[in-house]
């Protein structure tokens, strides 16, 4: 008998595998001869990607199945979210605290993903908050955000948020230049009184914690886009700048006088160094640092004093400026970490700078003068070489790790695939339409997976039925295993995809945590067991610590509550199975429902205002009973002598 | 000593493996749980096949109207002491070495054995017809009469959208090779005596 | 039991291969080769768009204007049509028919053969600039002594004479304004350096 089990098994695992690889095939690219198969993914089975979808002026970040394109998860960071409770809970609320006070709302722009030896290592994934300048770090293992830390001296975050290569340090540049310290000054008075602040993050390579390490004070210039040295070229960052005609209005024109402005090119070892022996002044400077517990499943926000900076024009050797055409917008380095590549913005070609010829450069002293004592290197000296007229607008560039280079270009609405080296161009595709960025999996890395590219759309005016003035904004997913792009498929996107990562599902999945254990539940409201349950007062101050499990609250009938009250809802779900959520949601609560994972404790407050008895219910449909997850709560006027008491099913 | 004596010394002493190893396995499958829920059945205790797997199978089921399934049940308390006294006796009488007492072991654990499944056959029983009169959702069978929830004694059944296994696990299997070889032991005694004579 | 668990197998492996083969039959049966649709039904890209409440584009424009004929034509040729209805902002300088007249006798069919139409692109691009420079915007430029530079990369001198300007020799007979940018009409070509 057991015999025969075991063959029988054996024939199911070959069965499987058969039928496995019957649909790699499927999915196999250049093999396929049908696109629409190329990205199905059949009902059930999994997707090869994951795809990390800023939301853009959502503030969120969206996570998608490639290539499917299918939508699995919308990760609040930046703003709140009802559905989930961010920002309404007693819990999240401190995420979105500021030196400003809580702000609802951001503008997420580039995701990046964790790596080790210069690879992507599926443990974290970090996005910049534009407007209110902030970085984010966000768990792969519970896709939840768990930190979140403000830039003090930066104003628009934008060239950020982007990972060295074994994360030892988040970096973030400033969009906008301003006075450091900030003070009253009149704005004409910008050009060389404004500065421009470049933060290091460090990160706990066990926690993934956050220490906002050091800043350099650079020139005022605007710094656009940022991409780390690799391989050989680890230990260095390069920053697009424009604006180095240190403008203050009408930008449009001011700020794109010089035919040429700069990459900077900062040695962040040297900084290290600096650090270490003291060379830095300390600034009073003001930011949250909101961290997420997982063991107390609560934030807690942190306002930090001060920063060390470092002033870039003071120390040789620290900064060196790379001449590049047309106001340079992206500036992406190839995986071999010896090409970086200025697009500018205003030009029909790309600039590839050679970071060995930048070195020679440096070590001869090949300089064009300097920019407040920042050397400029000489242009001839450091470019290895220029895509010509590939097209119009070049805005964004990743690689496919097999010698190609892939460049969006925003006006002529298309992405250009061109060979790194002798830089020619080899094929195009047109997007639907103004694609802004691109995203090839790892493409930030030594190792892209160079099999499909995600090209993000600003614009979307006829591709999906239409809803009214405002439309989709889209991606759409390309097939570039082969010679030539292929158009595979469109994908509406939440809020503007601005940027995106991806990763091999297989570097997440198996992380995945299922359930937040109860034992090691720390939450201090947190109630294990229906026995636990009460209701205290202390003033006018009511606590409920309930609990939730299939298909009831406890308690779920309260009394002794009264109009004028400040009552919160602890509510711990005691479900420890796979996927059985509990919501809440009381009438007349000024906030938003609760929505609590397996294990979990949340909190909601209430302020009752109106005598009477209220009912309040399950919102996740978790069950078969979920319909009489419900229960009832008396409000008595205020100084009622209606004693506190609080029951289930009469005990 | 013998080959039958060691046979019936060691054969007798796998029966402490029930110690370490489960005697019994129930599982369910249903579409909504991809990874199947379970409980190893131990002489002294349920285990869960995946954390929480108890817990869950108890939520399932309050809605019908069963008992959680018992932390401890009398069995955990008499099935310990009946193994070791049974391993302690066959490993005695295999140091005697008397052909009889091998068969007379041999003979005791069928029918201790037999108890067990009836015993464990009383309890599925009770545990799938006893329902509470506040069940929430209340089946009835073609007969319209309630519907039972009683697992398997062994193989697989249907119970509503849920298939239950009930099989014997490792411990079983060794307590069968043991006895077995006690078996043996007596068989070839009684080949040696026909030998003899 | 050795039954059961052989039928166990069994309907696993039919449900397996049932399931399978489904899904092969499903999505041949949503084959329709998406891509190819959609590059036919848009073989310009977002300019094989229109409605008729938006303001007209740069494109449009030039379409509708019997004294670009030529220009259209051009651009067609070339196709960067979607250049001209991208969002922009961009400022065309959009010679006349009599502008590309003045060229000499024949280089205008030369341009229009195949292998010169990357040339012929080069110097249509050289006609639009990145930005919304109006008639004042480009009189101050002017007055600030700065250049404009045309998407080609080049630098292009503004000269004002009086209400006359031009714009790298080339005078700019009108204007109107699109809904990405705007057009100044030209009457003499601007070629690139």
């Amino acid at each position: 008998m057991k015999i025969m089990t075991t063959l029988g098994f054996s024939a199911l695992l070959l069965f499987a595998i058969s039928c496995g690889q019957s649909n790699s095939n499927d999915n196999g690219g250049a093999l396929g001869g049908n696109l629409a198969d190329r990205s199905y993914v059949a009902p059930g089975e999994h997707d090869e990607f994951y795809g990390f979808i800023s939301g853009g002026f959502s503030g969120q970040l969206a996570v998608y199945g490639l290539p499917s394109g299918r939508l699995f998860k919308v990760i609040p960071v930046y703003s709140v979210d009802a559905e989930k409770a961010y920002g309404f809970n007693e819990e999240t609320k401190p995420m979105l605290n500021t030196s400003f006070g809580e702000i609802p709302w951001d503008d997420s722009h580039h995701p990046d993903l964790s790596q080790t030896n210069g690879e992507i290592d599926g443990r974290w994934c970090f996005i910049n908050a534009n407007n209110t300048p902030r970085i984010a770090r966000i768990s792969l293992s519970t896709f939840e955000t768990e930190e979140i830390i403000e830039l003090p001296n930066s104003a628009g975050n934008h060239s950020s948020s982007f990972v060295t290569e074994n994360t030892e340090y988040i970096v973030a540049g400033t969009r906008f230049s301003v006075p450091i310290p900030q003070r009253d000054m009149p704005i004409d008075e910008y050009k060389g009184n404004f500065k421009g602040a470049i933060s290091f993050i460090k990160v706990d390579q066990e926690s993934g914690r956050f220490d906002l390490s050091f800043q350099l004070k650079m020139p005022g210039f605007d710094y656009d886009l940022a991409h780390p040295g690799r391989g050989p070229s680890h230990g260095w960052m390069f920053f697009s700048t424009y604006n180095t005609e240190e403008s203050n209005t009408l930008m449009e024109v001011n700020a794109s006088q010089n035919d040429k402005d700069y990459i900077a090119a900062i040695n962040w070892k040297k900084a290290e160094e600096l650090i270490a022996n003291g060379d830095f002044e300390t600034v009073p400077s003001e930011y949250a640092h909101n961290v997420w517990d997982e063991s107390t499943q609560m934030a807690t926000s942190t306002i930090k004093k001060e920063v060390k900076m470092i002033d870039a024009s003071k120390y040789p050797g620290l900064v060196y400026f790379l001449p590049t055409p047309k106001s340079p917008h992206g500036c992406d380095v190839d995986p071999t970490g010896e090409y970086i590549i200025g697009s500018g913005k205003l030009s029909a070609s790309m600039t590839a700078h050679s970071f060995t010829k930048m070195i020679d450069a440096i070590e001869n002293e090949k300089f064009d003068g300097d920019a407040y004592g920042i050397p400029i290197l000489n242009y001839d000296d450091v470019v290895a070489g220029v895509v010509k007229q590939a097209g119009l607008g070049p805005l964004h560039t990743e690689f496919d790790g097999r010698g190609n280079g892939y460049t969006t270009f925003f006006i002529s609405s298309e992405v250009v695939k061109w060979k790194v080296g002798t830089w020619e161009v080899l094929d195009r595709a047109p997007t639907y339409y103004s694609v802004g960025h691109l995203m090839i999996p790892g493409g930030n890395s030594q190792k892209p997976y160079g099999k499909y590219l995600v090209a993000l759309n600003k614009i979307t005016k006829d591709r999906y039925l239409p809803t009214g003035p405002e439309l989709a904004q889209s991606a759409q997913l390309y097939d570039i295993s082969g010679d030539k792009m292929e158009l595979l498929l469109d994908f509406p996107t939440v809020g503007e995809p601005h940027y995106a990562a991806g990763a091999p599902a297989d570097l997440i999945k198996p992380n995945q945590m299922k359930l937040y254990q109860l034992e090691e539940n720390n939450h201090p409201y947190a109630v294990k067991s229906e026995k636990d349950t009460k209701v205290t007062r202390n003033g006018n101050e009511v606590h409920i610590y309930m609990t939730t499990i299939r298909s009831h609250f406890a308690p779920d009938n309260i009394e002794g509550i009264q109009v004028g009250d400040e009552v919160f809802w602890h509510v711990t779900n005691l479900e420890q199975d796979y996927d059985v959520p509990h919501g809440i949601s009381m009438i007349g609560a000024q906030t938003s429902e609760l929505l609590i994972m397996p294990g979990q404790t949340e909190t909601f407050k209430w302020f009752p205002k109106r005598v009477g008895v209220w009912p309040f219910y399950c919102t996740d449909f978790c069950s078969a009973l979920h319909q009489e997850m419900q229960g009832y709560i008396r409000v008595s006027p205020k100084g009622s002598s209606v004693p506190l008491k609080w029951s289930l099913d009469g005990e | 000593m013998r080959k039958s004596q060691l046979l019936m010394f060691v054969g007798s002493l796998l029966l402490l493996s029930l110690f370490v190893f489960p005697l019994w396995n129930i599982t369910l499958e249903a579409p909504q749980y991809p990874e199947a829920i379970g409980m190893d059945i131990y002489i002294n205790k349920f285990v869960d096949k995946n954390p929480n797997d108890i817990k869950n199978i108890n939520i399932m089921n309050h809605y019908v109207g069963m008992e959680d399934i018992p932390e401890q049940i009398p069995e955990f308390e008499i099935f310990p002491s009946v193994v070791i006294g049974m391993a302690a006796i066959g490993a005695i009488f295999g140091f005697i070495g008397k052909k009889k007492l091998f068969v007379a072991w041999f003979t005791v654990m069928i029918i201790l054995g037999s108890i067990g499944m009836y015993d464990f056959y009383m309890w599925e029983y009770e545990y799938g017809h006893n329902l509470k009169e506040t069940a929430a959702i209340k089946f009835t069978d073609e007969d319209g009469e309630p519907m039972s929830y009683q697992p398997p004694l062994i193989g697989s059944k249907m119970i509503l959208n849920f298939k239950a296994i009930s099989m014997p696990r490792l411990g079983a299997y060794l307590m069968f090779v043991g006895m077995s070889m006690t078996l043996a032991a007596f068989v070839i005694e009684k080949k040696e005596d026909s030998k003899e004579t | 039991m050795r039954k059961i668990s052989n039928i166990l197998i069994l309907s696993a492996l039919i449900v397996g291969t049932w399931s399978c083969s489904n899904s092969g039959s499903q999505s041949s049966e949503g084959s329709g080769d998406g891509s190819v649709v959609a590059e036919s039904s848009h073989p310009l890209g977002q300019a094989s768009y229109s409605d008729d409440v938006s303001d007209a584009n740069i494109l449009q424009i030039a379409i509708g204007s019997k004294d670009h004929t030529t220009l259209v034509a051009g651009v067609q040729a070339t196709k960067i049509e979607h250049v001209l209805v991208n969002a922009g902002p961009l400022t065309v300088f959009a010679p006349t028919n009599d502008a590309f007249g003045l060229l000499p006798e024949g280089t205008l069919e030369n341009l229009l053969k195949e292998e010169n139409l990357p040339t012929l692109a080069n110097i249509i691009t050289n006609h639009a600039t990145p930005g919304s420079f109006t008639i004042e915007g480009l009189k101050k430029e002017a007055s600030k002594g700065r250049k404009i530079y045309m998407a080609t990369g080049n630098y292009v001198e503004i000269v004002v004479d009086g209400d006359d300007v031009t714009v790298g020799g080339a005078k700019i007979l009108g204007t109107v304004e699109a809904s990405n940018g705007i057009v100044h009409v030209v009457d003499k070509i601007i070629l690139p350096e």
